[in-house]
């Protein structure tokens, strides 16, 4: 009771005014000792207030992510921090996937139909959606056929002006080759959109629920046009999702708002923050002291601290995703096949789960994780074998290798500490005599400043967008794939790409799963890439923290205002 | 064959003689120079009896915490990291990065500073003046701020560091020293000299030197501890040694990922650290008394 | 006095020239292309790239190009940052106050600790007193202020669960930017969680404000001490006593303002390595100032917010070391003699 009437403004004052008769001590010590006291009464004051105020902040969720986005519009990217972000907090797709099954979920498209020969897919849209308003738009119509064959010819279309602006691109659909297989989306009316393809694709629907298949608006556009700053359109975001952008400060927080329009159910959350902490003890002990109620990514080591608190709980559930070392293979000494199955016969994937990942993932036989139902039923794994490491560098003449491999510095969902994996490779090649430097940059320039130079490998990994085996091969590792820099391993082959073109053209799952299998063995004998471990996704969060979703596929949604009931399946 | 003393002469100490007394007289400053010398030692064979190469792993014995506690085992006498790394023997081979690196730092510092220094002290008017200036501004860009720009242009690395904090530290020992031989020119002993016909050079040398050396042994010591301090901060923030290299600062970096379940792996590389600054600082502050009442 | 001002103010320009010299240097060392390192834009578009090298006159020579760059910083325009295309020159002015604000914090409490236990240690008989503050500032000066913040932090923050350990203010509040020192700017609010947010800001401030002023708080209690031992051995002091003045009177009227000018003048030797430790305390504390952005800027290879921080930090401490040598020799009429000295 005395210290929350303390904590009221005027006791406060009072107890600063306390001050007053120092004027009258007479000896130094005294004076001191007064001082000191009112400035250790003061740091009791407010700790104590500290402690007794947490009914008394807003309402509001305050989330630990791991890093700056890179911009507010997942079109262009491919980075999980820049989809967290974004995709299921401003945004809303087309069709969502579907926590607990297969099939699809309506979303801005309240239904759909697909032709018998799978060549033309028609949206019917949901009435009455608004896009956010803000303080730079404020839109006078509601969502239409407009905004949806904007936001996608934007992606296809190189007349469009608002194509240039994505100066790296579209990663995720250049990668599917979405230009090459989409001939033309049309306004059939207001609400009715037509997606016609070159070629039928058992993977568009997923790809539309992607969370890169956003929907913008199309009139902010044209705003932004007559403005002459179109590049905004990805920086300062207008969406229909559940929040609405308000501020974000780089290397400190994005501050998001309820979206009082938003079509959906309404988030519990008045506000939503960001709290981009890079460090993941920091999130963790954020999470502790209770700055903030829901923390990304955590080590695997951290889960026992969480455990020890009461108020902490730990959300996991197996990841459709990977984590790899990939091998430039246009750059020599890679470019021998010898080199690279050396390289995968001399790491220990064992001792590397139970350092980096204490034991919560499973090791990587190939590029599949175990959750897909592709996944095939014996594996190619290639092997720990130092031996067989050394006769075969012998034998391509390496000696007195040197090699670079990039690691970022913050955790990803596949990989909790890349930085850790480095240093584990570091001393099982230095067993075969292979000496490394570990490179590394700040996780929202590490693509880019990868892509511009001429690296020897890179520890990265890939998180499922959709549930379609097809998303952990084509954008990977096809041929297409090199241009949009997601094909780390610059690797082109054309069996493989052959294989991966027929799995998408057939919708019979047995038949697809055997010609994954066949890719997967490909990739076992040519080595691209090292596969190194599947890993789960998980989230501490103070068990009085409002619900949240982890995403079966990479994002995170804060707008679901209960938990579902518990669900069977795959998961 | 000794000679015989047949005088009973009255001792007059040499001039280092009676600082050594001094210094000699406090106990805490002692205890500093033995701490300096097992650092200099350390820094020269840590590496010989580290019972465990810096980056050898031992996969049986992941985070284990220091031999006194209960999981503790002797074999790991401080515990290990998250990848199965003896602490103490990363401590042993990290003296050298950390301590050894420092003491480089430091003498190519002292060694810039000192003939920087002397030649301004000794020059007059317009050139001093630029001098002034330059050295001003490089002063006034704190040692981690030189050290980021340096990143910036290198990339991370204790090589960096060296020039970093070299850099850094050097304006330091010029302006000292430039302010002590200006002060000692204007006094009347070398205008003695001057008037017996010595050259400049002969005049710094002989006149002014002997005078100059008690400044540059506090700065030395001073510089010391701020050395240490900075190649630490700088592994700390991974612009200086890079992992997996046993640096004491970047130890408490990689240490800083299982600081709230194996605090160890911070706590020890770091009161490492706090007794090397303070086994440096006990050493200057006795040089310091010890000298004083000289410099009076 | 005038003649003595424009000194130092020459002095002021000429520093500053210095700098800007050296970052102009290390500039075109960065490993990246020059205009991009000037600019900040990393795929510029034709006329974009064209204006850049009209801006920095990058197609004449090094002097044109160095007075371009002069110009250009000058006049406000420092680039973008590559990693949220903002304008440097607007980040810097939100991230400069948070610092001030914990610089300035940190300070008055080095000061209202230090000098009294400076004093303390200087006048006290007892040498158990004398001994255990000296031991104690030793070593306050040789702990590493990064160990010390976290050890701080753990203990404070996760084991008693006392103070926030990380941030300036909880981010649920949201207070309009007035000044950018939160603590005034909570005090403006006019909002629901007024004193709350008020109350929140201070306890935010507390680990770190109290991790960074252990430098300055034992330098403070070192050079006090010495003063004040000084000072206590002038005949005026014993003057003051044989006129049977009261011994606090003494003490607080005639020789702490004398020992305090000396204080004055390592106040601003120490702010180099001040500026230091700040950085390193921002980092850990995950402060919102210049220190936790410049760094991040390094680990982003963000050149531009690298030139820009350095630039402003180096300015703020030549700024404030001219402003304390001027007020020293104001306060100090012994150097006084050296306004008109050669030197």
């Amino acid at each position: 009771m005395e210290l929350s009437t303390l904590c009221t403004p005027s006791r406060l004052n009072a107890y600063l005014s306390r001050a007053e008769p120092i004027n009258q001590v007479t000896t130094i010590t005294s004076r001191v000792a007064t001082r000191l006291l009112m400035v250790c009464g003061l740091l009791l004051a407010t700790s104590a207030c500290q402690q007794q105020d947490d009914s008394q902040v807003p309402n509001g969720l305050v989330y630990c992510s791991e890093g700056n986005p890179e911009s507010f519009n997942p079109q262009i990217v491919t980075s999980g921090t820049t989809i967290d972000a974004t995709s299921h907090q401003i945004y809303s797709r087309l069709i969502d996937d579907n926590t607990s099954s297969s099939e699809f979920l309506p979303a801005l498209a309240s239904s759909w139909t697909v032709s018998d020969d799978g060549l033309v897919y028609e949206f019917e849209l949901r009435h009455g959606v608004k896009f956010h308003t803000t303080r730079f738009f404020t839109p006078s119509r509601e969502m239409n056929a407009d905004d949806v064959v904007f936001s996608f010819s934007r992606i296809i279309d190189t007349e469009n002006p608002f194509h240039e602006t994505a100066q790296r691109g579209f990663p995720f659909f250049d990668s599917i080759g979405f230009n090459k297989l989409i001939k033309q989306i049309s306004k059939v009316d207001q609400y009715r959109v037509r997606f016609e393809l070159n070629y039928p694709d058992a993977s568009f629907l997923a790809n539309m629920a992607t969370d890169f298949a956003v929907v913008l608006s199309q009139e902010y556009a044209e705003q932004l046009l007559l403005q002459g700053t179109p590049q905004l359109l990805d920086t300062n975001a207008v969406g229909t999702g559940p929040y609405q952008l308000v501020e974000y400060v780089k290397n400190q927080y994005i501050r998001y708002r309820r979206n009082p329009d938003y079509w959906g159910e309404q988030p519990e959350s008045e506000q939503l923050v960001f709290d981009i902490t890079p460090r993941s003890t920091v999130r963790l002990s954020k999470l502790i002291v209770g700055d903030c109620s829901i923390s990304a990514l955590p080590k695997a080591g951290e889960l026992q601290v969480a455990k020890q608190h009461d108020d902490l709980e730990v959300d996991s559930r197996p990841g459709m995703n990977v984590a790899y070392w990939a091998l430039n293979t246009k750059k020599p000494p890679f470019d021998d096949v010898r080199v690279r199955q050396a390289l995968a016969y001399a790491i220990d994937k064992r001792s590397l789960l139970n350092a980096v990942y204490h034991d919560t993932a499973v090791v990587a036989a190939g590029i599949l994780p175990p959750s897909s139902w592709a996944f095939p039923d014996e594996n190619v794994e290639l092997q720990y074998n130092p031996a067989k490491a050394k006769s075969l560098l012998a034998a391509a003449g390496v000696k007195n290798l040197t090699i670079d491999i990039w690691a970022m510095p913050v955790a990803r969902s596949y990989n909790p500490n890349p930085q850790k994996t480095a240093e584990l490779i570091q001393a099982d090649l230095k067993a075969v005599g292979i000496r490394v430097n570990i490179i590394s940059f700040d996780w929202s320039v590490f693509t880019q400043r990868l892509a511009s130079s001429n690296y020897d490998s890179v520890l990265i990994g890939w998180s499922a967008d959709n549930s379609d085996p097809d998303n952990f091969f084509t954008p990977l590792l096809s041929c297409g794939s090199i241009q949009s820099h997601n094909n780390w391993a610059n690797w082109c082959h054309k069996g493989f790409d052959t294989l991966l073109r027929q799995a998408k053209n057939i919708t019979d799952e047995q038949e697809r799963k055997v010609l994954y299998r066949a890719a997967e063995e490909i990739i076992g004998q040519e080595v691209p890439v090292i596969p190194l471990a599947y890993a789960q996704r998980m989230l501490l969060k103070r068990k009085n923290a409002p619900y949240v979703q982890l995403l079966p596929f990479g994002g995170i949604a804060f707008d679901k205002v209960s938990q579902p009931e518990p669900v069977g399946g795959r998961h | 064959m000794g000679r015989t003393k047949l005088y009973l002469d009255d001792d007059i100490p040499s001039h280092s003689k009676r600082v050594w007394r001094l210094f000699a007289a406090k106990p805490q400053a002692l205890i500093g120079l033995w701490g300096v010398v097992i650092l200099l030692l350390l820094s020269c064979f840590g590496p010989y009896i580290a019972p465990y190469a810096a980056e050898y792993q031992d996969q049986s014995a992941l985070l284990m915490p220091p031999s006194w506690s209960n999981q503790g085992a002797v074999s790991h006498f401080l515990g290990t990291d998250d990848l199965g790394r003896d602490i103490f023997s990363r401590l042993l081979h990290g003296a050298q990065y950390t301590f050894g690196v420092a003491l480089l730092v430091v003498i190519s510092a002292l060694f810039a500073g000192v003939i920087i220094g002397s030649i301004s002290g000794m020059m007059r008017g317009l050139k001093s003046s630029i001098l002034g200036h330059l050295l001003d501004a490089l002063l006034s860009i704190p040692s981690l701020l030189m050290a980021i720009l340096v990143v910036a242009v290198t990339g991370p690395g204790l090589s960096n560091v060296f020039w970093a904090v070299g850099i850094s530290l050097t304006p330091q020992f010029v302006r000292s020293i430039h302010q002590t031989v200006h002060d000692e020119l204007q006094k009347e002993y070398v205008t003695a000299a001057t008037l017996d016909g010595a050259n400049p050079l002969q005049i710094f040398w002989y006149v002014i030197m002997p005078n100059v050396w008690d400044t540059v042994i506090i700065q030395t010591t001073l510089a010391m501890s701020a050395a240490i301090l900075d190649i630490a901060a700088l592994g700390f923030l991974n612009l200086g040694a890079q992992a997996p290299m046993p640096e004491w600062g970047s130890m408490i970096m990689q240490g800083l990922d299982n600081f709230l379940f194996a605090p160890w792996t911070v706590t020890i590389p770091g009161i490492s650290i706090l007794l090397s600054v303070l086994a440096v600082n006990l050493v200057g502050d006795g040089l310091r008394s010890a000298l004083a009442p000289m410099r009076n | 006095m005038g003649r003595y001002l424009i000194r130092r103010l020459n002095l002021f320009l000429a520093t500053t020239l210095a700098l800007f010299i050296i970052l102009f240097v290390a500039t075109r060392w960065f490993p990246a292309d020059l205009s991009y390192a000037l600019s900040g834009v990393a795929l510029p578009t034709t006329q974009q790239q064209l204006q850049i090298e009209q801006d920095y006159a990058l197609h004449s020579n090094v002097i044109s190009q160095f007075l371009a760059y002069v110009t250009e910083r000058l006049s406000g325009n420092f680039g973008i940052s590559v990693t949220s295309r903002q304008s440097v020159l607007n980040e810097l002015a939100g991230v400069l106050p948070p610092s001030f604000e914990l610089a300035f914090v940190a300070g008055i409490i080095a000061l209202l600790c230090g000098i009294p236990l400076g004093m303390l240690s200087a006048l006290s008989r007892s040498k158990m007193v004398q001994k255990t503050i000296m031991a104690a500032t030793l070593t306050g000066y040789s702990i590493p202020v990064f160990w010390l913040g976290l050890l701080l932090s753990l203990w404070f923050g996760i084991e008693l669960g006392l103070l926030p350990i990380s941030g300036q203010i909880n981010l649920l509040y949201q207070i309009p930017k007035v000044t950018g020192f939160m603590l005034f700017d909570t005090l403006l609010y006019n909002g629901d969680y007024k004193w709350n947010a008020f109350a929140d800001v201070l306890a935010h401030i507390i680990l770190p404000a109290c991790t960074l002023a252990v430098l300055p708080f034992t330098v403070v209690v070192r050079i006090t001490r010495a003063a004040m031992l000084n000072v206590m051995n002038q005949t005026y002091i014993r003057a003051a006593e044989a006129r049977g003045l009261p011994y606090h009177t003494i003490v607080l009227k005639h020789a702490l303002p004398n020992a305090l000018i000396p204080l004055l003048k390592h106040l601003g030797l120490m702010l180099g390595p001040f500026a230091s430790y700040a950085i390193v305390v921002e980092v850990i504390f995950s402060w919102p100032g210049v220190g936790a952005w410049l760094v991040s800027g390094i680990y982003q290879r963000d050149y531009t917010v690298i030139q820009a921080g350095i630039f402003a930090v180096a300015l703020v401490i030549i700024f404030f070391s001219i402003l304390i040598e001027v007020l020293y020799t104001a306060a100090n009429p012994m150097s006084r003699k050296e306004m008109y000295g050669t030197n």
